[in-house]
Order: C-alpha cells, then structure tokens, then sequence
C-alpha cells in the first residue's frame, strides 16, 4: 500500500469518527491529527479504528510523538510492510 | 423548608416512531395514526415478535445532520436530539455565537442506556476477547452516558445524572426535576428519558420474557385495557422538557406549555416483574397529596396501560383504590397502541404527549379497544377521544422492579 493510498484510507477513518466539521479536501500529510479534532481519548478510538481497519496490532504508546497525518502513514506503513 | 416555587414547562421536545416534534406527535395521536410496524431495524428471523414502533431513520438522520450530530449509539442519538429540541423550544438560542452553555441540571432517565454501544462491545469481545474492546467502552457505555453527552454537548452545568427504574426511569427523572426547582436548588432543569430497545441483544430479552404480544398484526397487536388483549409492543423513543421556576421562566417572558403541581413515587415491594395495585395506588395517592388536589379535580389520566394482561387490570384496579367513585368520571387513555411501550422515555414522550391533550382539551382515543375489559372497571376513553374537564391531567408510569412513579400536570388551553 503506498503512502497516498494509506492517507486516503486513515481520512476515510477519521471521517468516521471525529465530531468536528472538518473540510477534508485540504487534509493532506501535513495537517496535524488535534486539528482534525482528535483529544487524548477520542485518538485512543481512532488507533483502535485504524487497527481494525488495517488489521495491525501495536501499542497506542508507539503513536504518542505522532503528530500529523503523515506521519502516522509512515508509521503505518512501517507496521504493514 | 424552603419557601416552595412555581414549577412550569418551558420546553418540549420527543424524538418519536410518530414524529419527532411534538406538532407530529399531536397529529398521529389526534388522527388515530400509530406508529407499530414491521421491524426493520436487524434480521428477526429466529424472533419471535417481529412487529414494533421505530423511529424512521431518514427523519433521524435529516434531524442529526441539522444540528451537526455525528450518528452513534441510537439512545444517545435520539436523547441529544429530543433534548436540543427542549431547549431550543425554550428559547435558548444554543447556535448563537455568543451563547456559552447554562447553569442547567440534566437529569435523564433510561431503562436500558446506551445498550447498542455494550452489544456492540460485547460482538466484539466474544470475537476477539479483551483486544477487541474499544479503548472508548466506558465512556459509551456508562450508565450514565446519556445525560454526560447531553451536558457535555450543550455546556449545561448542574448536575447530570441518568435514573434508571425501569419503564418509570424518565417519570422519576421529570419528578426529581420537579423537586429540584421547586425546592430552591436549581431554577430550571432539562429532564426527559430515552430508549432504543432494538438490538438483537435487549430485544432478545424482551421477546423470551412473555410479555408481548402474539398478534403478527402491527396495527392490532397493542390493545390497552381490551378483553383481548395478549402483551405489549415495544417502541423506541426520546421525550426532553425543560422545567423551570415559574418567576424566573415571567421573567424572561418565555412561553409556558404546562405547570407540575405534583409528583409521588413508591415501590411495590413485592414482586420483580408483577405489579401491585396497592403500590401503584400509594404513587397516585402521593402525587394528588403533593399538588394538593383531590381526585375529583383530575380532568385526565395518561395511563402506563401496556396492554398487559397484568398491568392494565392492575392499573385499573389502582386508579380505583386512589380515585374511589371519582374514577367513573374521570377519563382514562393509553398512548402504548400509539408509540409501543417505549420503557425509560415512555413516561416523558407521554407526558409531552399529555401537555399538548390538555392543550388540545382532547384525550387522546384508546386505540383498538374495542370490546373493553370488564376487570378494567375505570372510564376508558372509546375510539374517538373525549373532551377534557378542566385543565389537570395525571401520567402514571409503572416498572419492573415495583418502581411507581405519578407525575399531576396542569395545562394551558390553545
């Protein structure tokens, strides 16, 4: 899966489960993951959503420098390759 | 004892399988339109009541999308959504830019809570064990999540609770709303109940229970008070009011729909799922107390009426016990034939529904009763409704658990 497709599909997860109205056509790997609504616990869901999805398992502390989106496809696709 | 205030309705707002306004509500109920069907919500095969009153979900959707509601649990859903209509109905301007939420206790009853979110937790967990919990399960899952979403999402302070007695949990909730303000400790309150009983799981539950109906027929299976009737249908609904000290509600000049004058409770103690008319009869007694009225001055009764066997000879009989000969007179309906038996939110989408009656003058028709049950010696409303005598009503609402809640409201003619 390359980069662009992984950020496709963490948008179509984040869409799924932020309460904030976000414009996502201008989220790309540089957006930072709080700006699209995401605190400390609803983030815990989302890396739940995302292992689900991607059908990964690793700890929630491996995220916890993560900052933007992009950075978590590279994490991604560290874990998936 | 604090000096006792005015306690008036500011707000009304239901989320209902026959509308999710309280104009829609009053519609069906006044055009004879129920809102039992065939159950869509998952596959019921292996069910052995397929009929049921659904909210219907391009209303519910166009609703949440309307006030940017992200669709989660269903019970929450629809709570969130009844309770933004209570308050907007009140006049509170929630999507105003300088509007930063209020001093206003929530207290909201539910018999199940947000039941989706644990069966879905549960699918989850038998799938894959512990790792296949939501780090997020307890939040949405506590018994308490209704009312903390419902504060959370409007910037309500006070206390926010969630009271779970059964199918009287949202009557004791408005009653203890009630006591809150006319008591002294909080000028107004956002109080109401919700459930959304179809999950594969509850539901389940309900259809091994006994206690509804056998009757395939979506339009004839829900009987209150007739001879022939065989059990109840369930329904899934939210019903929020906004209560509010009568000075500070003249204040602000807002519109008044209804007045509390009383509320009384009791336990049956007796039996975890049979009623007792005895039990039952002390709730109704201790409401009249509380208002200050004697039965003759009850121009209405909003039954629990599930259709039942047992509860609507039960309820007659303790209608009777607290009314005496009063009860020849005074008009008795059920909204159960109308809505299902729609648990924790039957006792505040009924009491909105009483509200507007009172406003109306009109109690509502007992659907389907056609040949009344001679154990049921109370005056049950026939098939074209009755005018109402004078402007006070009582809604009874009864539990699993021997809980017994009676609320006496006093309405304002349209």
């Amino acid at each position: 899966m390359t980069r662009d497709e992984i950020i496709s599909k963490l948008r179509d997860i984040m869409k799924e489960s932020t309460e904030k109205p976000v414009d996502w056509s201008t989220v790309s790997g540089e957006s930072t993951i709080e700006s699209l609504g995401f605190d400390s616990l609803s983030i815990l869901d989302l890396i739940y959503d995302i292992q689900q999805e991607f059908d990964a398992e690793f700890d929630a502390e491996q995220l916890v420098s993560i900052q933007t989106v992009g950075e978590l496809a590279e994490f991604l696709s560290s874990q998936l390759a | 004892m604090k000096n006792r205030r005015r306690v008036v309705v500011t707000g009304l707002g239901v989320v209902s399988p026959i509308g999710l306004t309280p104009s829609a509500l009053w519609d069906s109920i006044s055009s004879g339109r129920t809102g039992i069907a065939a159950l869509r919500a998952f596959d019921l095969t292996d069910y052995r009541v397929k009929i049921g009153a659904e909210v219907d979900n391009l209303q519910l959707e166009k609703a949440a999308q309307e006030i940017g509601l992200r669709l989660s649990d269903r019970t929450m859903d629809l709570a969130v959504i009844a309770a933004r209509s209570a308050l907007t109905d009140a006049g509170h301007d929630l999507a105003s830019a300088s509007y930063s939420g209020m001093d206003m206790p929530v207290i909201f009853g539910s018999a199940s809570g947000s039941q989706h979110s644990l069966y879905d937790c549960n699918t989850r967990f038998a799938e894959k064990g512990v790792r296949g919990l939501r780090p997020t399960s307890v939040p949405r899952c506590m018994a308490n999540a209704i009312s903390a979403r419902i504060s959370l999402r409007f910037g309500l302070r006070g206390a926010n609770y969630v009271v779970a007695s059964a199918c009287t949990s949202s009557t004791n909730a408005m009653g203890i709303a009630f006591r809150m303000i006319r008591d002294g400790y909080a000028d107004r309150v956002l109080c109401g109940g919700s459930d959304a009983t179809f999950d594969p799981f509850v539901y389940g539950g309900w259809n091994n229970l006994g206690v509804m109906s056998k009757n395939p027929d979506p339009l004839t299976a829900c009987r209150p008070f007739d001879a022939h009737r065989d059990g109840c249908v369930l329904g899934e609904a939210a019903g929020a009011l906004v209560l509010e000290a009568g000075d500070v509600a003249s204040a602000r000049s807002a519109s008044i729909h209804a007045e509390v004058l009383g509320y009384g409770e009791s336990s049956d103690a007796a039996h975890i799922t049979r009623p007792s008319a005895d039990g039952q009869a002390a709730a109704i007694q201790n409401a009249l107390d509380d208002a200050g009225i004697d039965a003759g001055d009850v121009g209405y009764i909003n039954a629990h009426g599930t259709a039942t066997e047992a509860n609507d000879e039960c309820e007659s009989a303790a209608i009777r016990k607290a009314f005496g000969s009063a009860a020849d007179k005074t008009p008795v309906s059920s909204l159960k034939s109308y809505l299902g038996h729609t648990l924790g939110a039957s006792g505040a989408v009924e009491s909105v529904a009483t509200i507007l009656a009172l406003r109306h003058g009109l109690a509502p028709a007992n659907l389907n009763l056609s040949t009344p049950d001679p154990a049921c010696n109370i005056n049950l409303v026939d098939s074209e409704g009755v005018a109402i005598q004078g402007s006070i009503a009582m809604k009874n609402s009864f539990g699993f658990g021997g809980g017994n809640g009676v609320l006496v409201l006093c309405g304002v003619r349209a």
